[in-house]
C-alpha cells in the first residue's frame, strides 16, 4: 500500500490557530500533531511511500516536523516521500492543462497495490490492514471509513453515508443539506482505499473531463458512480474543524478511556521526539487531572489542562481547563481558564484570561499579555 | 578541531558496585536523571565539543548500550563525516581478545582508530555525569605541546586518597602520579579523561605489547612511562559540577541533588544541549487522584499515587494510594495500589505488587531491573 494525505480542505473556524499552519499540524495533546495520526496509522500498516498534498505557502510546519522522516521510518531504503500543491492543481486545471499528472506520476512510481488516502481532520487510530483485508474480501472498487456519531459531531461539509444492510454506500449527502433529524449518522471519515490502478484510471480520465481538483472531492463523488463498501470504524475519533471541536478532542484525552484507545491501542502513534529534561514540579504545585509533555518547570497550579513542552508556570499561577502549546511562560499569580494558548505565549503576572466550555479564548502565537481578556461571548 | 581529534570511549565496565542495577546492563547504560543514560553525558559532551566521530568500546552486558547508542542519529552523529561505532572485542588467528585494561582496549582498537587517522586521540570513561568542553582541554594540549594532557579536578583532601593524584610542577607539568595515595602529596584528581598526541601513544601501545611490557592500563602503566621516559605530560584543570555515580548511595545522592539543585548541572542550558535516545510516548498522564511534589517526571507516566521528592523515567505507573518519596523509578516501573516507597531505587519494567512496602531507612532500597516483587501468582 502507498497513501495519500489530502490536505486541501482548511476550515475558517479554525482561525486563528491555522493562519500559519496547515490543519494537520495543529498541535494534539501536549506534543502531537493532528497529521501524526494518519502518518503513524499508514507506517503502522508497513507504508513507506507517502504522497501530501499541500496548499502552498503552509509547508514550513510539515517540513519542521516530519523533517526527513526518521521517527516515521520513512527514511530507510525503498521509503518515499513527495508533496504536491493544491494550488498547482488548480491552476493547472483552469488553464486546461493535465492536472493529476504529478501524483499519476507519484502513484506509478510508488509501485503498490493499493493507495489510501487520508483527508486532514478526521482524529482517528485506524488498523489499515483490517480495512485492506475487508477490501480484498468485499470486491468493492472504493472500501470507505465511517462512523455512527451524533450530529454534534460534525462539520457543515462533511459527507454522510446512506448505507444498505450489508454496508453497501447506496447515498451520499453534505451534511448541511440534509434536513432529516437522526440520532445517528454514518460520518464519512475521508479515508478510502482503492486499488491504485483504479485510480490512476480516475486520475486520467478525470483530468480530461474536468473532475474536481481536490482527490477527496472526486472520491467523494466517486462512491455513488462505483461499487463501495462502507467500512465501520468503533475507536476513538474527533472531527476537527473548528475551534470548540479542536478544544474538546484534547480534553477528551484528559479522559482515560478516550486517551488509552487512542494512545495505547495495539497501534503505536508516532511523532516527532525532542530532547528534552524532565517536567519539573515544584514544592508549592497542585496538580490534578492533567498532562505535561517533557521540559516543564511547574511552580503553580494546574487543573483538567494540557500542557505542552517547555511551558513554565510561576508561583501561584493558575491553569485551569485549558490548552497550551509549547513554551508558555505564564507569570506569577496569572489565572488562566477555558483558554487555548498557541505557541511561546508569554502571560505577565497577574493578568487573567478567561473563556467558557464554549468559547474558549484563543491567544494567538508569539503574544505577550500584558492586560486581563475576558472572552467567551460571541 | 572537527575531526582532528577522535573520541573513545571506554564503556565496558560492569560497575560492580552498583549491584543488582548493573546485572544485565553495562554502568554507562544506566538511567540517570529519569531521561537520559549516563554515557549521554559524555556524548553529548562529544558532539558540544564538536567532536563528530566516537569509537564506544563495549564488553560487560553490552546489549542495551548497543541498542541505546545505534548508529549515533540521536547525538547528530549520522551525518556524513561522523559517526558513532561501537567496538566489541573479537577474536583472530592470535587468540580471543577480551580486553584487560584500559590501554590495552586501546591498543585492541588500533585498526579502528587507524582508519580515522586522528592527530589526537580523547579517552573518556562515560562513568560520570558532568559538562566539559573537550574542545578547551585540545587547545591548551597543543599549548603546552603535550603529549599527553590529563583532566583534573580538586578534590576535598581527606577523600585525595580514594582517587589517581597527579603532583605537577609550577607549570601544571605532571611530574608524579599516585594511585589512591595514602598520604597524598596533592588534591589533583585524575578525571580518567586524557587527550594524547595520537602518533606516540601508537608508538608506545605497539611497543609495550611486543616487547611484553605491562601498557594494559593507563593509570597503572602507560601515565608512569609517559613520566618515566620524560614525555611532556599535563593536568587539564576542571572545575565544575563532576559527579561518580558508581554506587548505589551516590547514584541515588545525584539523582536527589538533580532534583532539589537542577541548577547545578544546568541541562536546559541550550548552548550545551544534553542528548539522549528519546522513546516515543504519549504525555504524562497526572490523575485527580495524584498528588506531585518537588518531582521530575518525563512523557508515557500514569500516576494516580503520591509522588513528592522522587525521579520517575518514562513510561512508569503508580496507582492509587501509592506513596514514591525520596525515590528513584527508572523506565518501565509498574507501581500498584497502596504500596510505599521510600529511599528506593527501582530498576527498568520492575513489577511492585499492591500494598507492597520498600523503605530504605537503613541503606537504599534497590529494586532490580525486571525484578517482580510482592505480586500474588495464583499457579492454581
Amino acid at each position: 500500500m502507498c497513501a495519500i494525505l489530502g490536505n486541501e480542505h482548511e476550515y475558517n473556524g479554525l482561525l486563528p490557530l491555522t493562519a500559519n499552519r496547515p490543519l494537520s499540524t495543529l498541535y494534539f495533546d501536549c506534543k502531537y500533531r493532528i497529521m501524526d495520526f494518519a502518518l503513524s496509522s499508514a507506517v503502522n500498516a508497513n507504508i513507506r511511500t507517502v504522497y501530501m498534498i499541500l496548499n502552498e505557502g503552509r509547508v514550513k510546519s510539515v517540513f519542521d516536523h516530519v523533517g526527513g522522516g526518521r521517527e516515521w521510518g520513512l527514511d530507510s531504503i525503498g521509503s518515499y516521500q513527495y508533496l504536491g500543491f493544491y494550488q498547482d492543481i488548480l491552476r493547472k486545471k483552469a488553464e486546461g492543462k493535465p492536472y493529476f499528472n504529478d501524483m499519476i506520476g507519484f502513484l506509478e512510481k510508488a509501485k503498490s497495490e493499493y493507495t489510501v488516502f487520508f483527508g486532514n481532520k478526521m482524529l482517528c487510530n485506524v488498523d489499515l490492514r483490517s480495512i485492506l483485508d475487508v477490501h480484498q474480501a468485499n470486491g468493492a472498487k472504493i472500501t470507505v471509513v465511517f462512523k455512527r456519531v451524533p450530529k454534534e459531531k460534525i462539520a457543515p461539509d462533511d459527507c454522510i453515508l446512506t448505507l444498505t444492510e450489508d454496508n453497501r454506500v447506496q447515498k451520499t449527502d453534505i451534511f448541511s443539506e440534509l434536513e432529516d433529524n437522526q440520532e445517528l449518522y454514518n460520518l464519512s471519515m475521508s479515508i478510502f482505499l482503492v486499488k491504485t490502478d483504479w485510480l490512476l484510471d480516475l486520475l486520467h480520465k478525470g483530468q480530461n473531463a474536468g473532475a474536481p481538483a481536490s482527490v477527496q472531492d472526486l472520491l467523494n463523488r466517486e462512491m455513488t458512480r462505483v461499487k463501495t463498501r462502507a467500512y465501520e470504524y468503533t475507536g476513538y475519533l474527533s472531527n476537527i474543524h473548528d475551534i470548540k471541536s479542536y478544544y474538546d478532542a484534547n480534553m477528551d484525552m484528559l479522559d482515560p478511556e478516550h486517551f488509552n484507545a487512542l494512545l495505547f491501542s495495539s497501534q503505536k502513534v508516532i511523532t516527532r521526539t525532542k530532547n528534552e529534561v524532565a517536567t519539573h514540579f515544584y514544592d508549592k504545585t497542585k496538580v490534578k487531572r492533567s498532562q505535561f509533555a517533557t521540559g516543564c518547570i511547574i511552580k503553580g497550579e494546574v487543573e483538567h489542562s494540557l500542557i505542552s513542552r517547555r511551558t513554565v508556570i510561576e508561583e501561584d499561577a493558575v491553569v485551569r481547563d485549558s490548552v497550551i502549546m509549547s513554551n508558555a511562560n505564564i507569570k506569577r499569580g496569572a489565572t488562566i481558564q477555558y483558554a487555548i494558548f498557541d505557541k511561546n505565549v508569554e502571560v505577565e503576572a497577574g493578568v487573567r484570561i478567561k473563556g467558557t466550555p464554549e468559547n474558549p479564548v484563543v491567544i494567538t502565537k508569539g503574544s505577550h499579555v500584558v492586560a486581563d481578556i475576558y472572552g467567551g461571548e460571541k | 578541531m572537527k575531526n582532528e581529534m577522535l573520541a573513545m570511549i571506554l564503556a565496558g565496565g560492569k560497575g560492580t558496585r552498583l549491584g543488582k542495577l548493573t546485572q544485565n546492563i553495562a554502568k554507562p547504560a544506566v538511567p540517570f536523571g529519569g531521561r537520559y543514560r549516563i554515557i549521554d553525558f559524555t556524548l553529548s559532551n562529544c558532539v558540544n565539543s564538536g567532536i563528530k566521530n566516537i569509537g564506544v568500546v563495549t564488553q560487560y552486558q553490552p546489549l542495551i548500550l548497543n541498542d541505546h547508542i545505534g548508529n549515533g542519529a540521536s547525538w547528530g552523529l549520522d551525518g556524513l563525516d561522523s559517526g558513532a561505532t561501537i567496538l566489541q572485542p573479537y577474536s583472530n588467528n592470535e587468540g580471543s581478545k577480551w580486553f584487560e585494561g584500559t590501554a590495552h582496549a586501546i591498543y585492541q582498537n588500533i585498526d579502528y582508530i587507524d582508519s580515522m587517522d586522528p592527530e589526537y586521540l580523547l579517552v573518556l570513561s562515560g562513568d560520570h555525569i558532568y559538562k566539559m568542553d573537550y574542545e578547551d582541554m585540545l587547545s591548551k594540549h597543543k599549548k603546552n605541546n603535550a603529549a599527553l594532557s590529563v583532566a583534573v579536578i580538586d578534590v576535598p583532601w581527606e577523600e585525595a586518597s580514594r582517587f589517581g593524584i597527579m603532583n605537577t610542577d609550577e607549570n601544571d607539568r605532571i611530574i608524579e602520579f599516585e594511585e589512591k595515595p595514602e598520604n597524598p602529596k596533592s588534591n589533583h584528581a585524575s578525571m580518567g579523561i586524557y587527550i594524547f598526541t595520537w602518533a606516540r601513544l601508537r608508538e608506545v601501545l605497539l611497543n609495550g605489547f611486543k616487547k611484553d611490557v605491562d601498557m594494559y592500563d593507563f593509570g597503572k602503566n602507560v601515565i608512569p612511562f609517559y613520566i618515566k621516559s620524560g614525555d611532556n605530560v599535563h593536568a587539564y584543570h576542571f572545575e565544575g559540577y563532576w559527579k561518580d555515580v558508581g554506587t548505589i548511595d551516590s547514584l541515588w545522592t545525584t539523582n536527589m541533588e538533580f532534583i532539589d539543585n537542577e541548577g547545578d548541572l544546568n541541562v536546559r542550558d541550550k548552548s550545551w544541549p544534553i542528548y539522549s535516545k528519546n522513546p516515543i510516548a504519549p504525555p504524562q498522564f497526572i490523575t485527580s487522584a495524584a498528588n506531585v511534589k518537588n518531582s521530575m517526571i518525563v512523557d508515557g507516566c500514569f500516576i494516580s499515587g503520591e509522588i513528592d521528592h522522587s525521579i520517575l523515567a518514562a513510561n512508569v505507573q503508580v496507582k492509587e494510594g501509592s506513596v514514591v518519596k525520596d525515590s528513584v523509578v527508572m523506565t518501565g516501573a509498574s507501581i500498584g495500589k497502596n504500596v510505599t516507597i521510600k529511599r528506593a531505587i527501582i530498576g527498568e519494567n520492575a513489577i511492585i505488587g499492591d500494598g507492597a512496602v520498600i523503605d530504605g531507612k537503613e541503606e537504599i532500597a534497590v529494586v532490580g531491573n525486571s525484578e517482580v516483587l510482592g505480586v500474588m501468582i495464583n499457579e492454581g
